[in-house]
């Protein structure tokens, strides 16, 4: 892990943050597995936002949507989603940060996230530039095909390593 | 309940192809195909439900968003079933006796008549209905039905995790 990951999780170590992300998931009846649906829940936003649009450009599914129109419609539910995902997550990361910030796993969600949210906000952004900017040529069409594909890989891996993180904590967690 | 403290639980767990799973990265494999699917379930009835409800894709008839999204349900459903079940036979004997788990089951066979009601029931009037925004009672019924359903069978889901 580089070092500075290490570090942020030694910073939040003892701090506030933990304490206050400890007492949540303590004290609280049922919070770990509520709060841990409610990231489940901002994940079944994620398919039905972004991954339900890569599919629709790849010309799988609900054809007989355009995809200008879904991209202006669906991507607001995507960002909210994923501030709520965030603030869902926080409470794990806060809670054990050395967990975290020590184990690979999480490392690779991190850095599947960080780029499947600028490639999404990329196609987000030129997507309101200009109404119907990514059908307004074959060379752009093919150009929205290829970032839906790999926004597809992205998204679907960020899900993915989310589910690993538990597993390789086993290992990784310095006793 | 006779039948859940039977002892042909201990054998599913015995199944070599339970040890199998169990005892190797298949099960987390597993899982984690079970939690996108589970979540692409949900995510893919969503704007079939919100339309019910008249909040989202007004401008789309209900006929159509069904028609080109619940194929998409079902497959995803299909997916989480075989991967449940594969994660299910490593502990039968525990998980017929979780409370979480059998909340899920209870939940899931809801979701499914509430499935069936619109299809079979509300479905046949849908020329009345299908491009209405808003859209009548008995539809917002179904929709937050669905969604609260799932949603139920989510954290069910989760908390088994959390119980076994």
């Amino acid at each position: 892990m580089p070092d500075f990951f290490t570090s942020i999780g030694t910073l939040l170590d003892g701090s506030f943050l933990q304490s206050g992300a400890l007492w949540a998931l303590s004290t609280i009846p049922g919070f770990p597995p509520i709060i841990q649906t409610v990231h489940i829940l901002g994940i079944a936003v994620v398919m039905g936002s972004v991954v339900l649009l890569d599919l629709r450009i790849l010309g799988l599914a609900v054809p007989s949507q355009k995809i200008s129109e879904m991209t202006n419609r669906l991507m607001p539910w995507l960002w909210w989603a994923l501030a709520s995902n965030l603030i869902s997550g926080s409470f794990f990361l806060f809670g054990r940060p050395l967990r975290y910030f020590n184990n690979p796993v999480f490392g690779w969600k991190v850095s599947f996230l960080i780029p499947a949210i600028l490639v999404t906000l990329f196609f987000h952004l030129m997507s309101r530039r200009q109404e119907g900017y990514w059908e307004s040529s074959s060379k752009r069409l093919w150009s929205a095909r290829g970032i839906a594909l790999l926004s597809l890989f992205l998204w679907i891996m960020v899900a993915m390593a989310g589910r690993w993180i538990a597993y390789a904590e086993y290992i990784y967690y310095p006793a | 309940m006779e039948f859940l403290n039977s002892p042909k639980w201990i054998d599913v767990e015995n199944w070599p192809i339970s040890w199998e799973i169990g005892g190797t990265s298949w099960f987390p494999f597993l899982e984690s195909i079970h939690v996108i699917a589970a979540a692409f379930v949900v995510g893919s009835i969503l704007m079939v439900d919100l339309r019910l409800l008249g909040i989202a894709a007004v401008k789309y008839s209900i006929s159509t968003l069904s028609k080109e999204l619940v194929p998409w349900t079902w497959g995803a459903f299909v997916i989480a079933t075989i991967t449940g079940l594969g994660m299910f036979i490593t502990r039968a004997a525990s998980h017929v006796v979780n409370p979480a788990f059998q909340w899920k089951m209870v939940l899931l066979a809801l979701a499914g008549a509430n499935m069936a009601y619109f299809h079979f029931r509300v479905y046949k009037n849908i020329a009345q209905w299908d491009n209405a925004a808003p859209t009548p009672i008995q539809l917002k019924i179904v929709g937050s039905l669905s969604l609260f359903l799932w949603s139920g069978v989510m954290l069910a889901g989760r908390w088994v995790g959390h119980i076994i």
